[in-house]
């Protein structure tokens, strides 16, 4: 943002209502304890309501209506992505965003439409490009210091096994060099940190629940102070995430460093989204370390959104550029 | 989530951009005592004489009747115009004042809201006791009701700027039979009634800014209870409520200041060892780019905090989420100065005064709620936690 801005952080009541609606289905189309039996196929379900999302409206939300899209803008896809993170959607779906935003006519028309899919690539080391859920994609979004868009048969995929084993990824070799960074890149990724302060978010209330229900010592663990701290540590840390993602979608074009706020949103929910996953684990105890509790797989997710081709230290970079 | 887009707020920008530029005043501050009070309140006057004392503050008080969004247009051009800090006007400005806008009776506005916007009266504040920290409502300094007076004896302590102050707060037991908060009464005590003592306490980092304060059967009006009598605690949590409103802006952008001083100094600064600057060391680099995220993130958890302050009369315990972040943050940024310019940071008299700052920066963890307090509040009242033991 840059300094005369004055920004309303509360969401307008049409706002409200787009996070209500996506927000409500997604608890009962995604509930996040869908992924415990899902191996490999995490992305099914989200596959198999692709047509009923789109006609939510979620993948053309910030494409004018003249072009078929719902007319918001990014505060809006802010919003959409954050509940989506919420659920641990799968990133697929964001990548179905983002894609919308690099096609152009007919490809772009029948993407608002999921008619035909995307999911999201990104660089590794040595030349690596791994390709997350890319099941029956036709389209990759490829982030690597910038976006681009590409055909996922342009490449020769071989399977490979995530440590989010509710994810299918596969990998190709080499990828093509980095392409220049412009503002979709950086409204791309302020989209996976919106995701990303969801998932803090949500990684806060399943150990806050938790905690009220857990009993030692006669009574509830959230009633000790070490862990009543640590979760309060955690709704901090998901707030200031949501906050500078939220500020950096009202201000973004109109003036301020756009690149320096999105690195800051990125780095912000990154750091939020991992460290709120892991104490969520210890806060579960024993429990949290078992594959049957639900907590390890928002820590899963955190380390695939927050690598997906960004890092702590590329932000750091933007941050003092 | 949405731009604010009004030329009225931006007509005001101007105004009070323009009108800071020709008046903070530019001359060294003195750091302490009796002549920081006397220059804080000249700065007060000039303020009020502008016309920009109490921008959100009710008009017939003296205030300007503005909305809080010119009240924040106010303190984001103050802190830029390098202002001075609120210091010994601060309980004036940021506590008592707002309490008694929404709790005091017609009189009481009268008598002192139109004082402190002019700058003829400071206020100092006397919550905390040597035994009632974190416990603040353990607190026993007493008032017992005798005629039409309130006679006060005890103590109080972390009183800032009490020397030379009008007017405190004070929150005094009235019913000790009562437990805990329910026999507490929120008083205005005269600071030059007859039985109070004032002794200076020196803090670590060598400034002698606060004090504790002693009192010998005080009698102090009951015309000054701000509410009613064994009434005081809704009143107090009001006012710690307020220390966490649109007046930590200026702090804000303070930090943020703070954080780009490191850079600017890092980028200048050679490293003998490497002969090149300490910017280009990427552990220095990483840490100071953590930073400028947290300064941003800082920023954001404000604008979110004036948003629902738009919506709500009094702030709710949502408010220890910045202020949390903040006394935290500070202490790290002023941290850093240390460990980025090693033994060049540890003298007194460079360009920077580094050992001044990080000494400081330690009350913001402690003072008007410990970070331990503050999470237990956005544990117990955001988070909906249980409550842990105490006592009752």
């Amino acid at each position: 943002m840059s300094r005369d801005m004055i920004i309303d952080l509360h969401p307008t009541d049409e706002q409200q209502m787009i996070a209500d609606s996506i927000g409500g289905m997604l608890a009962d189309l995604l509930p996040v304890d869908r992924l415990r039996e899902e191996s490999g196929h995490g992305g099914a379900r989200e596959r198999a309501m692709w047509s009923d999302i789109a006609e939510l409206g979620i993948f053309g939300m910030g494409v004018p209506e003249a072009d078929g899209g719902a007319g918001y803008g990014l505060p809006e896809e802010v919003i959409a992505a954050r509940e989506l993170g919420r659920v641990l959607a799968s990133p697929s779906l964001l990548a179905q965003i983002a894609a919308v935003h690099l096609a152009e006519g007919e490809d772009r028309t029948a993407l608002i439409a999921g008619e035909t899919r995307a999911a999201f690539a990104a660089p590794g080391l040595g030349g690596d490009l791994f390709l997350y859920d890319g099941e029956g994609a036709g389209w990759i979004v490829l982030l690597d210091s910038g976006a681009s868009l590409h055909r996922t048969d342009a490449f020769e995929w071989a399977d490979a096994h995530a440590m989010d084993e509710t994810l299918g990824i596969s990998r190709t070799s080499p990828s093509p060099a980095p392409v220049t960074r412009h503002a979709i890149a950086d409204q791309i990724s302020l989209l996976i940190s919106a995701a990303l302060s969801g998932l803090a978010q949500s990684a806060t209330d399943l150990a806050v629940d938790y905690a009220k229900q857990r009993e030692q010592f006669g009574q509830p663990i959230g009633s000790f102070q070490a862990i009543k701290h640590s979760l309060a540590d955690m709704r901090v840390r998901a707030d200031a995430a949501d906050s500078q993602a939220r500020v950096a979608a009202v201000s973004f074009g109109l003036g301020g460093n756009d690149t320096s706020e999105v690195a800051a949103a990125r780095w912000l929910a990154g750091n939020a989204a991992i460290k709120n996953a892991k104490a969520s684990i210890q806060v579960h105890g024993g429990m949290g370390f078992t594959a049957e509790c639900d907590a390890h797989l928002f820590l899963k997710r955190a380390h695939l959104l927050a690598g997906l081709g960004s890092s702590r230290r590329a932000e750091e970079r933007r941050l003092i550029a | 989530m949405r731009l604010i887009e009004d030329p009225e707020l931006d007509r005001f920008r101007a105004e009070c951009r323009d009108w800071l530029e020709d008046h903070v005043p530019k001359g060294p501050r003195p750091p302490e005592g009796l002549a920081l009070r006397e220059y804080d309140l000249a700065w007060q006057r000039t303020q009020y004489e502008g016309g920009w004392a109490g921008v959100s503050w009710p008009e017939e008080y003296g205030g300007r009747g503005l909305s809080v969004l010119e009240q924040l247009i106010w303190h984001e051009e103050y802190a830029r115009a390098g202002a001075p800090p609120s210091a010994s006007m601060f309980v004036a400005l940021s506590h008592a004042g707002p309490t008694i806008i929404v709790q005091g009776s017609d009189e009481q506005k009268t008598k002192y809201l139109p004082a402190i916007l002019k700058g003829d009266e400071n206020w100092c504040q006397g919550f905390s006791e040597p035994g009632a920290g974190s416990d603040l409502a353990s607190l026993k300094t007493r008032g017992v009701v005798d005629g039409d007076c309130l006679v006060v004896t005890g103590t109080k302590i972390w009183t800032s700027y009490a020397e030379g102050a009008n007017r405190q707060e004070l929150l005094v037991r009235t019913n000790p039979e009562e437990p805990r908060h329910r026999g507490l009464t929120w008083i205005v005590c005269d600071m030059d009634l007859p039985g109070i003592d004032i002794r200076p306490i020196t803090a670590m980092s060598g400034v002698t800014h606060f004090a504790q304060v002693f009192y010998d059967e005080v009698r102090i009006p009951l015309t000054n209870v701000v509410g009613e009598i064994n009434k005081g605690w809704a009143i107090a949590m009001t006012t710690l409520g307020f220390e966490r409103g649109t007046g930590t802006i200026a702090h804000q952008i303070e930090l943020a200041n703070g954080v780009e001083r490191l850079i600017e100094a890092a980028r200048e600064t050679t490293d003998p060892a490497t002969n090149r600057t300490l910017i280009a060391d990427d552990a220095v680099a990483a840490k100071l780019a953590g930073l400028r995220a947290e300064v941003m993130a800082l920023r954001s958890l404000t604008i979110a905090s004036v948003s629902r302050g738009m919506r709500e009369e009094v702030p709710g315990a949502e408010g220890n989420i910045p202020a949390l972040y903040f006394g935290e943050l500070t202490r790290r940024v002023n941290g850093a100065a240390l460990e980025i310019f090693g033994c060049s940071a540890l003298v007194r008299d460079g360009e920077h005064n580094w050992p001044l700052h990080y000494l400081e920066s330690f009350k913001w963890a402690i003072g008007g709620g410990t970070s331990e307090i503050r999470r237990n509040v956005i544990g117990e009242r955001v988070l909906d936690l249980p409550r842990g033991p105490r006592a009752i």
